[in-house]
């Protein structure tokens, strides 16, 4: 074994030469100022740990909401196993840590002269952007589903907040013997396991209050591809017959007058429709010029300092990224690491860490007590520009109830370590 | 090499913080290299390596390694038994349902920094 230290400049390629530029650019204009776009668990873990490794960085937070809303947890209010007000959380705390909050949304980018602009007006200058901006839904991917949407009877419930609650009372006006149809995408989207924890839970709620109802769920994948055994075991033990899961049946139109759901090879009619559409990186990527991956959709990055190698000072976390990462809460935050810990190193004059290591931990729930998780460990491979998933990851064959005990402690640490 | 070069400067002196809020710059100074898979290393690229790890850690075991939940809190826990425990995980001996998942991913080097970083935190 050679001891001898790569060549991380010549690894990295253009990437890196970009991520050193400003240096020297720093030590002549004296603090650097970090903008992170949404507040979300990639974007505010990024500008807390900025802070906390080091207070002479300058950061300014941009988020239109003024309370977190957590989509982990969501599918338990529609579930109706917890209360809206438990997955919305303050971020009182940020500023607590030297974060300049700016209540407001990014709808532009100068990336030659380092200026965002707000949907206020406000011009804010940056020597690093940092985008974490989450999704925004293709809609225009299923007829009818703007005019459903517009109408309230056709919801995604994707992103947490008025949404979700109103899926959770749509399914408590639906009467007992009704149908439940829920529809996702193909990959890649936000939270993979997610449709399926939904239809668990929903399916739990079915069983206590509305046991004739049917779950019809439409999936854009070709199996319950993420933690399958488990869902598996678990509905078929606790919810038998209520869940009808049809792979690779891809939503197409819907028709919120009918009630009829369309998919490739069929319509369903429905009493309460959640299609969850085909997803993108929010606009902002596309703005700031790094939504480019071939398909136009998501972020390309650099795996070392998550710096679009084609924009250079910008940087993008969590779901808008162009990656083989799970799309979920944990991977955002594991990367708004990495990315900080890259910037505090980099606007020190020292080489980043060329060896990033991501681990992925999911909890779905599969009833009122029962979960499981999935972890994996991806570490960046330099030569290969990627990250590589390790030996030993993989999901729980069963749910269970201390997997419940933990589900519980990790959201509770998730939320604490992002916005306590 | 012995593991006690590859995370321990030449002088045996601990690379290691005893906190998260101790910034690296402090760590610079210290010369000696070291080594994440295989490769030699500044210091601080080490330094920024276990802190970014353990970083990852705090997702489920809460900031600081300090748990609010059924989760275990890592932050003060003996150094030896927690590199042991993730030794144990990667050979099998200990089962778990997420860490037996984690255990291989990781280098036994890592798993003594991490260790040390958790048990210096009070």
């Amino acid at each position: 074994m050679t001891l001898n230290r790569r060549d991380f400049l010549k690894l990295s390629g253009a990437g890196f030469a970009a991520a050193l530029a400003p240096q020297t650019a720093f030590a002549k204009k004296g603090k650097p100022h970090v903008v992170v776009v949404g507040a979300g668990f990639g974007g505010a873990t990024c500008a807390k740990y900025l802070r906390l490794w080091d207070s002479n960085i300058e950061v300014t937070l941009i988020e239109p909401n003024a309370q977190f809303y957590s989509c982990p947890m969501s599918n338990w209010v529609i579930g109706g196993i917890r209360s809206m007000d438990e997955i919305v959380k303050s971020y009182s705390n940020l500023p607590g840590y030297g974060i300049k909050m700016v209540q407001d949304t990014a709808v532009g980018v100068n990336t030659d002269k380092r200026v965002v602009t707000t949907g206020k007006g406000q011009k804010i200058s940056y020597d690093r952007l940092v985008l974490a901006p989450g999704i925004e839904f293709m809609t225009d991917q299923i007829e009818g589903y703007a005019e459903g949407e517009a109408a309230g009877k056709v919801l995604h419930a994707w992103k947490a907040g008025p949404q979700t609650l109103a899926l959770r009372k749509q399914l408590e006006a639906m009467p007992d013997g009704g149908v439940f149809v829920i529809a996702s995408p193909p990959p890649p989207g936000r939270c993979v396991s997610g449709p399926y924890e939904r239809a668990s839970l929903v399916a739990h709620y079915f069983k206590q209050h509305k046991p004739k109802s049917k779950i019809i769920m439409l999936d854009g994948h070709i199996d319950v591809v993420s933690k399958g055994p488990m869902f598996k075991a678990a509905w078929k033990k606790f919810y038998p017959g209520m869940i009808d899961h049809r792979p690779y049946n891809l939503v197409t139109k819907v028709d919120h007058n009918s009630m009829v759901v369309t998919s490739e090879f069929e319509d369903v009619k429905a009493d309460v429709i959640n299609i969850v559409p085909k997803q993108r990186a929010s606009a902002i990527c596309e703005k700031a010029g790094v939504r480019t991956d071939s398909a136009g959709v998501w972020c390309p990055v650099n795996g070392v300092t998550y710096e679009a190698p084609n924009v250079p000072f910008v940087h993008v976390l969590g779901d808008s990224v162009a990656s083989n990462m799970p799309k979920s809460g944990h991977v955002s935050n594991n990367q708004a690491k990495i990315c900080a810990a890259a910037l505090v190193e980099i606007f020190n004059n020292r080489e980043p860490n060329p060896y990033p290591v991501i681990g992925s931990t999911s909890y779905s729930a599969t009833s009122d007590s029962t979960s499981g998780p999935i972890a994996v460990v991806m570490r960046y491979d330099p030569d290969k520009e990627a990250y590589i998933r390790q030996p030993g990851g993989g999901a729980s064959a069963e749910s269970d109830e201390i997997n419940f005990a933990y589900n519980l402690a990790w959201f509770e640490n998730i939320w604490a370590d992002t916005l306590g | 090499m012995t593991m006690k070069q590859l995370f321990f400067g030449a002088s045996g002196t601990a690379l290691i913080f005893s906190s998260m809020m101790l910034s690296t710059s402090s760590i610079a100074a210290e010369a000696a290299p070291c080594l994440i898979a295989g490769w030699e290393n500044p210091a601080s690229v080490c330094a920024a390596h276990t802190k970014t790890i353990a970083a990852t850690c705090f997702i489920c075991h809460g900031p600081n390694g300090k748990s609010n939940g059924a989760i275990p809190s890592l932050a003060g826990q003996d150094k030896a038994y927690l590199s042991e425990a993730m030794r144990d995980y990667k050979s099998g001996k200990r089962e778990s349902t997420v860490m037996q998942k984690y255990a291989l991913g990781y280098t036994d080097s890592e798993y003594e920094a991490l260790a040390a970083y958790f048990a210096a935190i009070k």
